[in-house]
C-alpha cells in the first residue's frame, strides 16, 4: 500500500494556505484574490504530479501559471492579460476533450 | 563598495530562491542593519525572530500566503505593543511601530542586496497565528516578514514615476 503521509501533509499545507488566504483577503488588495486562486491551482497540480498523476495539459497549465502569476504585481492590464490567456489555454483543452 | 543609490535601484522583490542556506553571520549582519534604522521617538520596540529551521519554516509558510519561493531564511519583524504604548502613546502604538518595522525591513533588504542576497517583504500572513507559532506573548505583534536567500530569478524592475509625482515648494497636481 502506498505511503500517503507525504500526500496528507501537502494537502494539509494547501488547505491551510487556502483558509488563511480566505481570511486575509477580507483586508488585502483585491487582485490578491485571483492571485491566490491561480496559485492554489498551481499548487494542486504540483501535489498530484508528485503523486504520479501527471498529464501534459496539467503540466502546461501549471507552467503557464508559474510564468505569469507575478504579473499581479505589475499593471492591471498585464495581470488581466495573463488571466485571460490562462482561461483561453483552458478552453483549448476543454475543446479537445470533445474531439 | 556599491554606492547607495545603485543598491536602492538594484533591489528587487525576489519570490524564488536557491535552496542553499544563508550563513548565520550574514543573517546577524542583516539584523545589525535593521536595528540601525530610525525609530520613532527612539522607542526601539521592535523584536526580531530569525527562522531557518525547516520544520518551523513549514509552519510559518502555512499561515503566510504571501511567503513564496521557499526561502532558506525569514526574518519576522515584530513589535512590543505594550512597550510602544508606554513609550510612544497612541501615535507610537498605532503608527510609529509600523513605520519602524518598515524602515528596519528596508535596511535588511538593502544590506542583503549588497551581499548578493534576494529578499521580499511580506505583509500577507496571519499575524496572530505567526505570533502563536513562534511563541510570542499577546503583547508582541508580528508586523512584517522578510524572506532571505540566494535569488533563483532576476526580476525586472517595474517602471517608476518621477516627474508626475514631485513638486517644488507647493503641490500643483
Amino acid at each position: 500500500m502506498m505511503d500517503r503521509t507525504g500526500l496528507e501533509e501537502r494537502i494539509f499545507e494547501l488547505v491551510s494556505y487556502i483558509a488563511v488566504s480566505a481570511r486575509n483577503l477580507l483586508e488585502e488588495p483585491a487582485r490578491y484574490g485571483p492571485l491566490r486562486l491561480v496559485d492554489t491551482a498551481s499548487r494542486l497540480i504540483d501535489i498530484i504530479e508528485k503523486e504520479g498523476v501527471a498529464s501534459k495539459r496539467l503540466t502546461m497549465i501549471r507552467q503557464k501559471i508559474e510564468e505569469g502569476k507575478y504579473t499581479a504585481m505589475g499593471t492591471e492590464e498585464e495581470f488581466q492579460a495573463f488571466l485571460e490567456s490562462l482561461v483561453l489555454l483552458l478552453v483549448e483543452q476543454i475543446e479537445r476533450e470533445s474531439e | 563598495l556599491i554606492d547607495i543609490l545603485t543598491v536602492i535601484k538594484g533591489r528587487r522583490s525576489v519570490r524564488k530562491f536557491k535552496p542553499e542556506p544563508v550563513d548565520r553571520d550574514i543573517l546577524m549582519k542583516l539584523l545589525e542593519a535593521a536595528v540601525w534604522a530610525p525609530s520613532g521617538g527612539n522607542a526601539q520596540t521592535w523584536r526580531f525572530v530569525i527562522v531557518t529551521d525547516k520544520k518551523v519554516m513549514r509552519k510559518i509558510r502555512m499561515v503566510s500566503p504571501g511567503l513564496l519561493g521557499d526561502p532558506p531564511a525569514v526574518i519576522v519583524i515584530a513589535q512590543d505593543l505594550d512597550q510602544a504604548k508606554r513609550k510612544g502613546g497612541k501615535m507610537g502604538y498605532e503608527a510609529l511601530t509600523k513605520m519602524d518595522s518598515a524602515m528596519a525591513a528596508q535596511n535588511i533588504m538593502l544590506t542583503a542586496y549588497s551581499l548578493n542576497l534576494g529578499t521580499c517583504v511580506i505583509a500577507s500572513f496571519h499575524a496572530a497565528s505567526v505570533g502563536r507559532l513562534l511563541g510570542f506573548p499577546d503583547s508582541i505583534q508580528p508586523q512584517l516578514i522578510v524572506s532571505v536567500g540566494r535569488p533563483a530569478v532576476d526580476p525586472s524592475a517595474p517602471p517608476r514615476q518621477f516627474e508626475e509625482i514631485i513638486w517644488w515648494e507647493s503641490y500643483d497636481g
